[in-house]
């Protein structure tokens, strides 16, 4: 686990409150869809801080892109989403993670529940099946406050479109206006007896009650992944 | 509301220590007999790290951090 010098080659802004980050990091070994990296900060006192971040881009993409959401008080993100720019570096060590990752060559549906900016590791998972040309049964529900909030919209609208379902927690729209709840993991499926792997993501209160509707429903705790970021 | 997140978020650290992945490494709780990947387990942060089981809460493992080293303390091997 060595830590590597990332620098950043083209930003874009996803949300007023997100960007996304390409990399150039030498020697990168490669990824799985869902691993994370560990970025270091160094101030010019010494001070250092470490936080995690999720990739965004396919393994099978041409460079590494992890999407950066900001939070108000943090003490990485803000510095990576206003203050970065093109030419800047940082530390970056990874990928790790072995828990929350889907692999091409898994057999069987695969359901993918996002609260908010959660939907960066399975973004991930959804252009590597695209990537690969995967025929599993792959669908994404995500849950967002506004459409203004989306990650990756037009992405989403011009590849994903016929695998996603989204619901508006702070909008009212012709679709589903209201938190997840069973009726809708029911109506998204693929239902327990088809045996899907789950993978949930987002804010901690978000990811406890998706997982806990899901094993309600019957799907096997084992099989329902979960990632929590607070 | 909640103020844990998982053990997916020192997937890094423990990689740095154990020198492979542990997120997915199954682990028994000797509480209550379940069985979940580390990945799973409920992370809290304070004065160190905290692992705990995501089903009756008890300690698997605590973390903490002294100058640049890191060790662990672990409640219970890892299966």
């Amino acid at each position: 686990m060595t830590w590597r010098v990332a620098t950043i080659r083209e930003s874009r802004v996803e949300t007023p409150q997100a960007k996304t980050l390409v990399l150039d990091v030498p020697d990168w070994p490669g990824h799985l869809a869902g691993q994370h990296v560990d970025i270091r900060l160094t101030a010019e006192d010494g001070y250092q801080s470490e936080r995690s971040y999720s990739i965004a881009s396919a393994p099978d993409a041409a460079a590494l892109e992890l999407t950066i959401e900001r939070i108000d008080d943090g003490e990485v993100s803000p510095w990576l989403t206003e203050e970065a720019r093109e030419g800047d570096q940082f530390e970056l060590r990874g990928p790790v993670g072995g828990y929350f990752v889907w692999k091409a060559s898994l057999s069987g549906p695969v359901l993918l529940v996002a609260g908010g900016s959660g939907l960066v590791p399975l973004m991930a998972m959804l252009r590597h099946h695209r990537a690969t040309g995967s025929q599993a049964d792959m669908r994404l529900l995500l849950s967002a406050r506004t459409h203004e909030d989306v990650l990756y919209r037009r992405e989403l609208d011009s590849s994903f479109r016929d695998m996603m379902y989204l619901t508006l927690t702070r909008e009212e729209w012709d679709g589903w206006s209201r938190r997840v709840d069973a009726d809708i993991l029911r109506e998204v499926g693929p239902g327990p007896e088809e045996h899907p792997h789950v993978y949930v993501c987002g804010p901690t209160a978000f990811v406890e009650e998706a997982a806990r509707l899901l094993v309600e429903l019957g799907h096997l705790p084992a099989a329902v992944h979960t990632e929590r970021f607070g | 509301m909640s103020h844990h997140t998982d053990g997916n978020a020192i997937a890094g650290l423990l990689e740095e220590r154990y020198g492979t992945d542990m997120t997915a490494t199954m682990r028994t709780c000797q509480s209550c007999g379940q069985e979940w990947a580390i990945g799973a387990h409920r992370l809290y942060r304070g004065a160190g790290l905290v692992l705990r089981c995501p089903n009756c809460r008890d300690l698997a493992a605590v973390i903490v951090e002294k100058r640049i080293e890191r060790f662990g303390i672990w409640g219970e091997e890892l299966v």
